[in-house]
């Protein structure tokens, strides 16, 4: 019996002994022999005319170069690339662009997750540039620190800072590399909101990541408050709202946000916006547990969950291959070292209009067409200082800050 | 009152069912600290397989056509998958402490430290990210119970019993809790939970009279090891959206406190899972407990900081252990590697 059990054990180590040395093994192939493997990952490169639309879903994740550089470099915020949101989105307009014009495109995901430092984040900006990168796209407002501190050494090298700003060096000059690139976010959390409570939702809840301090999730939330309240005095309603950052801090799932926000439902919210990256699982899976709604953001996020009713988005896709545009054509100096702030006019948020993202039930698609436009010619203008939020005398609106 | 009831059991049954995998380890004589170690590894084994029958397209067909009995019947076996190579994850630390009599303490931590390891490389490989999770929807639209099985509508209701325990619930809960009956007597009344627990009170004793302790010794960590990856799934498929992410949140040390709480004894685990399962609950959502469902939302009127609320389950422990620990007695063998030559 004890030989056996022995022989079993041996035989279990020895497998998973194999296993381990098996793997890493196999995928580092394509790195030895870059000539023979690179084939499939980079045919959709080198002959983008042969598909007419490109899905970015179809575009390989990780492509390898005949020379080892990649051209197109990606920098993540924390969060899952995944994320099915904020990341996914930005590298799939890396994507898109590199491989409608055959370069080499690669992702760098800061070292230790969320809880990324300034300095693992500089150090996946270095690879970017060290691996050749020609345009180094960053997403999110917390790479302010060492984008600035990558941008004084790499000062060739353009920069696009999604959900950024223009930075300065500690002289004061601007860093004229470095485009920041922002949305009206307030824009599109308005017509989320408005649609919600015009298609009969009264009970809404809002739930955002970066503990309320990330600029894009506040402006959204504001957004999405003005615009609730604006739905509900047209309807002549009062309507009530949780309003949230507990749990969002990193932008991950959790189950104790999944917790929270089932209370949520529990109690009778009838839908969530759910602003902020990896946490769309948990506030979703909450949902369906309690047949509650969601409204996704940043992308069309429709097809995630049949919960999500709509999506806050904002075209980071667009807006990446825009910008990644500008350097190729020589134009960058355009927007480098400028505040670009993308909004309604320059077609940038938007509700998803499509058939089967449409899931309002009496929201109609003109009447939101109708608000679009009103936005568009300037009659509705949608206040994006945040600050206001708590201070604010909502006339049909109970705000619950949690 | 539905909703606390709900939380507290989803957040409970995975503590209680890893407590008693701990217990089964203890009762043997070996200290099983992988506890944690072997949850990461039950849980991503579990949502791995989940993963692969879905990409497969085994179960779609299955969820289509709303046949949520063969969906259980999915969800079990996952269960049981994870319970596998969970059992099989703790061979090491048997092997370690049996056969070679290491210190089951730097063993147990030797695989605690493995097993995110090796979880988030192979999640990695697979799925080029650090999370691993289910190839479409959530685990609630899956795997969970709903009234509309039974033909109620969506307005319909259930009665309190109906819409506690059985409408948004996991089938998963009530098989761990079952389990928990279920082995429980196994370890007090049958021959088999006798030899066990004698090997771990006095093996010398046991193997006088003709116990082989390195069977029993064995038997005691599978059985543990079967568990924890149980409850590693069942913990990643109630409360983190069927995703695996090498971390269950400490939930491995918790059972172990929970184990150390209810004394080894499966009726007082059973009780002090349910209270930290209460208070981690109350703690994630106390600002929508409404306990006697007349609209007012005592917790969070009170005006106490919701940092507190957040400290609770913490200060729980603290306070129960400090008061209980006088009193905790275990297994008196636990920990010393048997050795026959010392008789």
């Amino acid at each position: 019996m004890k030989k056996l059990l022995a022989l079993v054990m041996a035989a279990a180590m020895a497998l998973s002994l194999a296993a381990c040395g098996g793997t890493p093994a196999s995928t580092s192939t394509p790195a030895s022999e870059p000539a023979s493997a690179s084939t499939p990952a980079s045919e959709p490169a080198s002959e983008p005319a042969q598909t007419e639309t490109v899905s970015a879903d179809d575009i390989e994740d990780n492509m390898t170069s005949a020379d080892g550089k990649y051209q197109v470099a990606f920098v993540t915020d924390v969060g899952q690339l995944k994320d099915k949101s904020f990341n996914q989105g930005t590298y799939d307009g890396v994507k898109l662009y590199a491989a409608a014009n055959g370069l080499s495109y690669k992702y760098y995901q800061p070292a230790n997750g969320d809880q990324a430092t300034d300095d693992d984040r500089y150090d996946a900006m270095k690879a970017a540039v060290d691996s050749g990168a020609e345009v180094v796209v960053c997403a999110g407002y917390l790479q302010e620190a060492a984008l600035k501190r990558a941008a004084i050494e790499f000062p060739d090298t353009p920069f696009v800072f999604i959900d950024g700003y223009p930075l300065t060096d500690d002289a004061g000059n601007t860093l004229t590399n470095v485009a920041g690139i922002a949305f009206q976010e307030e824009q599109a959390g308005y017509l989320a909101g408005f649609a919600a409570v015009k298609d009969g939702f009264t009970k809404l809840g809002f739930s955002g990541g970066g503990g309320g301090t990330n600029d894009a999730c506040c402006r959204f939330g504001y957004g999405y408050v003005q615009g609730a309240n604006a739905a509900a005095s047209e309807l002549g309603i009062t309507v009530d709202m949780n309003y949230s950052w507990e749990y969002g801090a990193t932008f991950q799932a959790s189950t104790e946000l999944q917790t929270m926000i089932s209370g949520w439902y529990a109690n009778g919210t009838e839908i969530v916006f759910a602003c902020g990256g990896s946490m769309f699982q948990s506030i979703s899976a909450a949902a369906s547990a309690n047949d509650g709604y969601v409204i996704g953001v940043d992308v069309d996020q429709s097809g995630e969950s049949d919960t999500v009713v709509t999506s806050a988005m904002k075209g980071l896709s667009d807006a990446v291959q825009w910008a990644v545009a500008k350097v190729y054509d020589g134009t960058f100096s355009e927007i480098g070292g400028n505040a670009t702030s993308l909004g309604v006019k320059d077609n940038a948020v938007e509700l998803p209009t499509a058939a089967d993202s449409w899931r309002f039930e009496t929201f109609t698609v003109e009447e939101y067409e109708a608000l679009y436009q009103q936005m568009l010619d300037g009659t509705l203008v949608v206040d994006n200082d945040f600050s206001k939020l708590e201070t604010t005398d909502w006339s049909n609106l109970n705000l619950n800050v949690i | 009152m539905t909703f606390l009831i709900q939380q507290t059991l989803i957040y409970a049954v995975p503590l209680m069912i890893v407590a008693l995998a701990g217990v089964f380890a203890e009762r043997s004589g070996i200290i099983n600290l992988a506890l944690e170690g072997i949850m990461i590894f039950g849980a991503f084994i579990g949502v791995l397989f989940v993963n692969l029958t879905q990409k497969a397209g085994t179960f779609a067909e299955a969820k289509a056509a709303g046949d949520w009995v063969a969906l259980q019947g999915f969800m079990v076996l996952a269960m049981l998958v994870a319970a596998i190579m969970g059992a099989v994850f703790s061979l090491l630390l048997s092997f370690a402490s049996v056969n070679l009599k290491a210190d089951q303490t730097i063993g147990g931590t030797a695989l605690n430290l493995l097993a995110p390891a090796l979880v988030l490389f192979f999640i990695r490989i697979i799925a080029n990210q650090n999370t691993l999770q289910m190839a479409e929807g959530d685990s609630a639209s899956w795997f969970m119970i709903k009234k509309s099985f039974f033909g109620y509508g969506r307005s319909d209701e259930m009665g309190f019993f109906g819409s506690t325990f059985i409408d948004k619930t996991y089938l998963a809960t009530y098989i761990c809790i079952l389990l928990f009956i279920l082995l429980s007597v196994l370890l007090y009344k049958t021959r088999f939970g006798l030899r066990l627990r004698s090997c771990g009170e006095n093996p010398q004793a046991a193997d006088s009279l003709g116990i082989n302790v390195y069977v029993m010794r064995y038997a005691g960590t599978t059985i543990s090891g079967a568990l924890a990856g149980m409850g590693g799934f069942v913990y990643a498929l109630t409360t983190a959206n069927c995703a695996s992410t090498g971390d269950v949140a400490g939930f491995g040390f918790l059972a172990l406190a929970v184990m150390i709480f209810g004394n080894w004894k499966p009726l007082n685990i059973a009780c002090s899972a349910l209270l930290f399962g209460l208070f981690k609950c109350i703690a994630a959502s106390y600002a929508s407990i409404d306990i006697n469902g007349d609209g007012v939302f005592l917790l969070a009127d009170v005006g106490i900081s919701p940092h507190f609320y957040r400290m609770l389950p913490y200060l729980i422990t603290l306070v129960v252990l400090a008061f209980t620990s006088k009193k905790s007695r275990a297994p008196k063998a636990e920990g010393v590697p048997y050795d026959k030559s010392t008789r």
